[in-house]
């Protein structure tokens, strides 16, 4: 098995699910949208053509059942019904297991990998009669109904009924079996000459391209050539000024026809909607001649289309690589240069006899905006869109909703929002949680809605929009709320607070009570919503990335959760302390105030020192007793008391000095520290020393377990 | 302890400085960095260094292992360093001028700083003067992977992996 073909087929395949996914739910939705049959049908056909070519039988068949169904549904002989959709989700799992098994390195799959059940029922969904397979109807049928992965097809007709004519490759031959690639050339063409029927034709002209005469049909197509045919169609198009897409179908025919052999055919496919896609041949040939070097310029031009069609291809655990535009690395190569030009002009300035102030001034603040252009064009590189997270809640909601017997509508907003790769990946299992939540918990039965007088439908709006340097997340239900006074009820009865707190509390910090750790509102733990993962998990997830959350609720009227999470990980603005000349910074999300350490307003409760504040008490943490035992500082009095919110609890630490707020750059502590509780990383200051990032919950532990031990000077009773 | 060999060593009648140096100028080498602890003398694999620095401001880490002296910055990476000297259960001594830290890569990924009393120089050592340690080695003497009679000196090999790599899993 060709190991680069196959990255290929894995890539391909990986964006294919994750459209498909939504594609499959939306169709719910629209069963009889026909751009999305054919979508999801090509789906279906381009990751079955490409199992063929590596050889994974099993996804194969699996695919090409599939494949079966979806054409019948085409045809409308039959509906895509809520119990199709079933098998059908159960066809896409499949695929997807054996995707991430291939991706995580397995490489033989044996019949069993597909549940035998499952083929069974798809070959029940589409019985009866036996697919047309002449020539002429339909091709796709007759593809279908191929029992190997390869169709045989003469001419398509389309499902409409306009009738267009395409015509094959003059040196086709009627005896052999048709290409995936050809396939899916007819496929396109004949899209093209539909969506052109509608439009009226001023895209109709053909430009005739000729190969050259020396030229052998049986070689597959070099670089060269390919780039001069696409020339050639450009030199025609400016001619007549008439830019036409079946002209760079057949460019990318032509390298189609002979690459066949050897190219994937997904990828072919996805060439062809390059070379449509980009500004016409224009761009193509601009890409083309940088790829002229790199030999497989098929593969390249797909990574590209991939590329701007869906950027990137998150979601995976695994996945340590980005797909980035070029035009954004041209951009950050730009400013190297620039980068490069303040450089040599310091040198120079340097060298020189005389000392010029303005000069040097001059060449700082150059060099402080190209840093800056340079630090957000890097960041952008690592951007994707919230889409990557989102695309997968349409599934979720369907599947669970109709386990529940609830009748749910999800809409997403601000899918487009850009966020850190990073983020995106670690937002994923809590926004799943609250997702499931909101499903579970959240939205009633339709008859217990009806009963309300609201919609039968239930709606969970799922919306990201940036809000200054922060993402800001929103999972809205129209659910039945919750109930401020019974929460406090529940957290009283299991103990974590008393009825005095519980009177203090406003509706908001009962709300947040359910992310205390050990608290769950529902009665019975369903399987749905309580696999051991709490509300206090995602809070602690949320924490860690440096985010926050917010409960609203009305009781009847629905819940709203927002999550504010910073736009990248890297940059962590934050409150600078220190201890003699050792300086820590505390994440200034949590910071929520700082005052002078007064020993006569604290107590000692418990042998717990506390202080009051706005006649409430907070728990000190004298951090000096951790992170400066040895030291000889100045005495209490000039202390500070910097408040923190640790997981919904107020905190309140005692630090020597407090220098300031300062935006720093996350680094990782070296070996043999990475795991060492309390600190999340560690950071350069402006003046070159470095000064550890603290992590608070791990502070707290930490802290937690000195006063077990007797250690702190607090508990020293 | 390695006293008796070096000896031996010294007194070998068989094979003459200039021999010795013919015989060593063919076969495999090792390159190595050379340095000292106490009164002995080391040397590292000179492929797992990527170089040796001057000591400058080290920056404590609270909590964590006393045989880390905290980390330093190496052109805007954090990275560890570790005192040899409490590695391997030599007796502390100061921070001199003549202290360096050897950086050393366990992968391109994880630089770590071993701290050591002065770095002297970087060798060739014929690999068949290497001899490697016997099985009866006890636990704590797994960092050495080999012991060189050469040039009248007594070098101790250093496994920088088994030194460090368990370590750096560990927690």
């Amino acid at each position: 098995m060709d190991e680069e073909i196959l990255q290929d087929f894995l890539v391909e395949a990986q964006d294919l699910l994750e459209q498909l996914n939504e594609q499959l739910v939306d169709l719910e939705q629209t069963p009889d949208d026909m751009d999305l049959l054919n979508a999801i049908f090509r789906a279906f056909h381009t990751i079955k053509g490409g199992a063929g070519f590596i050889g994974i039988k099993p996804l194969v068949e699996v695919c090409h059942r599939a494949e079966n169904a979806f054409d019948k549904i085409r045809n409308g002989e039959m509906a895509y019904t809520p119990e199709v959709a079933d098998v059908i989700l159960r066809v896409y799992d499949t695929i997807q297991d054996i995707i991430e098994r291939l991706s995580n390195g397995e490489r033989e799959f044996d019949e069993h990998v597909v549940d035998e059940g499952l083929l069974k029922e798809l070959d029940a969904l589409v019985s009866g009669e036996a697919p047309a397979a002449t020539t002429d109807t339909e091709a796709l049928a007759t593809e279908a109904s191929n029992e190997d992965d390869q169709g045989q097809a003469g001419s398509v007709t389309t499902t409409t009924s306009e009738e267009v004519s395409l015509e094959l490759p003059p040196d086709w031959d009627p005896d052999e079996e048709i290409t995936d690639e050809e396939f899916e050339m007819l496929l396109k063409m004949r899209e093209e000459k539909l969506s052109q029927g509608g439009e009226g034709d001023e895209n109709t002209a053909e430009v005739a391209l000729e190969l050259p005469p020396d030229w052998d049909p049986d070689e597959e197509i070099t670089d060269e050539e390919f780039e001069m045919l696409l020339k050639m169609r450009d030199e025609k198009l400016s001619d007549s000024q008439e830019g036409d897409d079946t002209a760079s179908a057949t460019a990318a025919k032509s390298q189609q026809q002979k690459s066949d052999e050897r190219s994937q055919p997904a990828s072919s496919s996805q060439t062809a909607a390059t070379a449509q896609a980009m500004d016409e041949a224009k761009s193509a040939q601009q890409s083309s001649t940088g790829n002229k070097k790199s030999g497989a310029m098929d593969q390249n031009q797909s990574k590209k289309s991939a590329g701007t069609t869906a950027p990137a291809g998150g979601g995976q655990k695994q996945e340590s690589t980005v797909r980035v535009d070029t035009k954004r690395l041209d951009e950050i190569m730009n400013l190297v240069g620039e980068l490069v030009l303040v450089r040599n002009r310091l040198l120079t300035l340097r060298n020189g006899a005389e000392v010029d102030i303005e000069e040097i001034s001059n060449a700082v603040s150059n060099l402080d905006h190209v840093t800056t252009d340079l630090q957000t064009a890097v960041m952008k590189t690592r951007m994707q869109p919230v889409k990557k997270v989102f695309g997968r809640f349409p599934r979720v909601v369907r599947d669970l909703a109709r386990k529940l017997g609830k009748e749910i509508e999800l809409e997403l907003r601000g899918e487009d929002t850009d966020l850190d790769k990073n983020l995106v990946e670690a937002l994923a299992d809590p926004l799943v949680h609250l997702v499931r939540n909101a499903v579970d918990h959240g939205i009633e039965l339709p008859e217990e809605r009806v009963k309300a007088g609201k919609p039968r439908v239930g709606k969970i709006i799922l919306a990201a929009e940036q809000e200054g340097d922060h993402i800001l997340l929103s999972i809205t239900d129209d659910g039945r709320g919750m109930d401020p006074e019974k929460l406090k009820r529940k957290a009283i009865e299991k103990g974590l607070i008393d009825e005095m707190t519980a009177a203090q509390m406003s509706d908001k910090e009962a709300f947040e009570l359910i992310m205390a750790p050990g608290f769950s509102t529902a009665e019975v733990v369903s399987d749905i919503s309580g696999r051991g993962v709490g509300m206090d998990v995602v809070k602690s997830m949320i924490t860690r990335l440096n985010g926050s959350i917010e409960i609203d609720s009305v009781p009847g009227e629905g819940t709203q959760i927002k999550i504010r999470v910073p736009l990248t990980l890297a940059i962590l603005p934050t409150l600078m302390v220190a201890f003699g000349d050792d300086s820590y910074s505390i994440p200034l999300t949590s910071v929520q105030e700082i005052f002078d350490f007064e020993p006569e307003h604290t107590n000692r409760i418990d042998g717990q020192v506390m202080v009051q504040l706005r006649e409430r008490s907070i728990p000190l943490y004298f951090l000096k007793d951790w992170l400066a035992p040895n030291m000889n500082l100045s005495d209490e009095e000039h202390d500070k008391v910097v408040i923190v919110n640790v997981g919904g609890q107020k905190i309140g630490l005692v630090v020597e000095q407090v220098r300031g707020q300062e935006e720093v750059v996350i680094k990782p502590l070296g070996v043999m520290l990475q795991k060492l509780p309390g600190y999340a990383g560690a950071t350069i200051t402006g003046n070159g020393s470095i000064a550890l990032i603290l992590d608070l919950p791990g502070v707290l532990q930490r802290y937690k377990k000195m006063q077990n031990k007797g250690v702190s000077h607090v508990s020293a009773k | 302890m390695f006293q008796p060999n070096k000896e031996l060593n010294q007194e070998d009648p068989f094979v003459t400085p200039s021999e010795a140096a013919e015989e060593e100028s063919i076969g495999p080498m090792q390159r190595c960095v050379l340095f000292n602890l106490d009164r002995e003398i080391y040397g590292i694999d000179v492929s797992h260094i990527r170089e040796v620095l001057r000591v400058g401001r080290i920056r404590n880490v609270p909590g964590s292992d006393a045989r880390i002296l905290g980390v330093i910055n190496v052109r805007g990476v954090i990275v560890t360093v570790v005192d040899m000297r409490r590695m391997i259960n030599v007796p502390v001594s100061d921070i001199t001028d003549r202290s360096r830290i050897i950086i050393v890569e366990l992968d391109e990924e994880r630089p770590v700083g071993l701290l050591v009393d002065n770095v002297l120089e970087v060798r060739d050592i014929p690999e068949k003067r290497i001899e490697s340690v016997g099985a009866s080695q006890e636990e704590n003497s797994k960092y050495i992977q080999g012991i060189a009679h050469y040039m009248n000196q007594v070098i101790i090999l250093v496994d920088v992996f088994n030194l460090l790599d368990e370590e750096a899993d560990e927690h």
